[in-house]
């Protein structure tokens, strides 16, 4: 059985280039044994001995690493910043990019908006992880290889003009104008969607006959609210033109909405006829929780809206 | 009272720097690894074997320090000395670790006037 030092040698070298292996081990076993015959004439049994200083010695591996200078992290301080950089950057819009488009292709071409959101979501997924995997395997080769990026230098005049920090963020402007995309993905979804696969038949949970009007109002109300989240992101924090414009779209959602709720022409008839509990009354249940959930909605997003811009503007 | 754990980088910091300085003078005379760490020890410089053998190589890459194997005695050992460069080099920072003393007498002395 080889012993305890001959183990920690091997594991040692065996992260040394080839050519420094030989003369690395002379050296380091001369150096343990040094050590190992200072203590056992000290009283110390062999086998104890070995053990402390192999110990002491510590992991072969980071041994390893400082002999050959090789570097103990995947990403130094030399490059943190413009591989995070990056990194940002290209998260902010290509995966949603791809997502977008492939979940129009899917529905378009492809022929199955049912599956358009699904397979967007799934590619814009595999897009951010595409990206985030590269970028990261570039960086940390350019820090293994010693590569200069000749970036220039830092200088005073990349300093942002803005000193207030952001009320309105990416992140918040992105997730909203996802919100957004989805709501009008799921009027043309829940339309092809089978919703009932039973015996096969295809039933719309709202009612078809709104196509001819109020669904496509509907999605020119949402994808201008798309627009205002751009300009509110631009504007970086509410300003009151932007509060009177999001009120006015809420309430140009809100009120269709509420009325066709309360006129009973929201859901589809054929739905409530296929569903005994919807018949009997469940219809009406849902559509006054649904009216008051969107009044609150709505009232707590204006009332929002005017106290930041009052913030803003203080 | 701050705490041990800020002390001690401090500390660390302070020191790191000095073990070069004190390896380049004590290899004026010969010696192996495990010789001079006991040598730097008793001397009041601390250092760990897994810092102390690697810093010896990479100073020899540098050509600070020429290595000689001896096999006279009972097991071959790799005796490193100063070199000329390394005397150079250490000429000028034990020059710098002067001005470093000195400059911090004269702000302790500056401050307590």
């Amino acid at each position: 059985m080889s012993s305890l030092t001959d183990r920690y040698l091997a594991a040692t070298l065996r992260a040394v280039p080839q050519q420094r292996r030989a003369e690395l081990a002379d050296e380091l076993r001369a150096s343990i044994e040094d050590m190992i015959e200072d203590r056992t004439a000290g009283g110390q049994g062999r086998g104890a001995a070995e053990r402390e200083v192999l110990t002491e010695l510590g992991n072969p591996e980071q041994l390893a690493a400082r002999y050959t200078d090789r570097r103990l992290q995947l990403i130094g301080p030399r490059y943190f910043l413009v591989w995070w950089r990056v990194l940002r950057t290209l998260l902010t819009f290509i995966p949603a990019i791809v997502g977008v488009v492939t979940g129009v292709v899917k529905a378009t071409v492809g022929g199955e908006p049912g599956a358009a959101i699904g397979a967007g979501v799934a590619s814009g997924l595999q897009t951010a992880v595409q990206i985030a995997f590269w970028v990261t395997l570039c960086f940390a080769v350019l820090e293994r290889t010693n590569t200069s990026l000749n970036l220039p230098e830092w200088t005073v005049d990349q300093l942002p003009e803005e000193t207030r920090e952001r009320q309105i963020t990416l992140v918040d402007s992105c997730a909203s104008i996802v919100f957004l995309l989805v709501a009008v993905a799921f009027l043309p979804w829940q339309h092809f969607q089978p919703w009932l696969s039973g015996d096969g038949s295809r039933l719309p949970m709202i009612d078809p006959a709104l196509w001819s009007f109020w669904l496509p109002a509907l999605i020119v109300v949402l994808v201008a609210s798309m627009g205002l989240e751009i300009a509110k992101y631009r504007a970086g924090r509410w300003t009151w033109p932007l509060v009177a414009a999001n009120a006015v779209l809420n309430l140009a959602f809100a009120a269709p909405l509420v009325w066709l709720l309360l006129t009973d022409r929201l859901l589809n008839p054929a739905l409530i006829e296929r569903f005994a509990w919807l018949r009997e009354g469940g219809a009406e249940d849902v559509a006054q929780v649904a009216v008051v959930v969107t009044a609150v909605v709505v009232v707590w997003d204006v009332i929002d809206s005017a106290v930041k811009a009052r913030k803003a503007a203080a | 009272m701050v705490s041990d754990e800020v002390l001690r980088t401090h500390l660390q910091e302070l020191r790191r720097g000095t073990v070069v300085v004190a390896s380049l003078v004590a290899l004026r005379q010969p010696d192996y690894g495990y010789a001079l760490l006991q040598r730097l020890a008793a001397h009041g410089f601390p250092v760990d074997a897994n810092t102390l053998y690697p810093l010896l190589r990479r100073l020899e890459e540098q050509g600070l320090l020429t290595s000689e194997w001896n096999t006279e005695e009972s097991r071959p050992r790799k005796f490193y000395r100063t070199s000329d460069d390394g005397e150079a080099v250490l000429g000028r920072l034990l020059d710098d670790l002067t001005a470093v003393q000195m400059s911090v007498t004269q702000l302790i002395e500056g401050v307590g006037r």
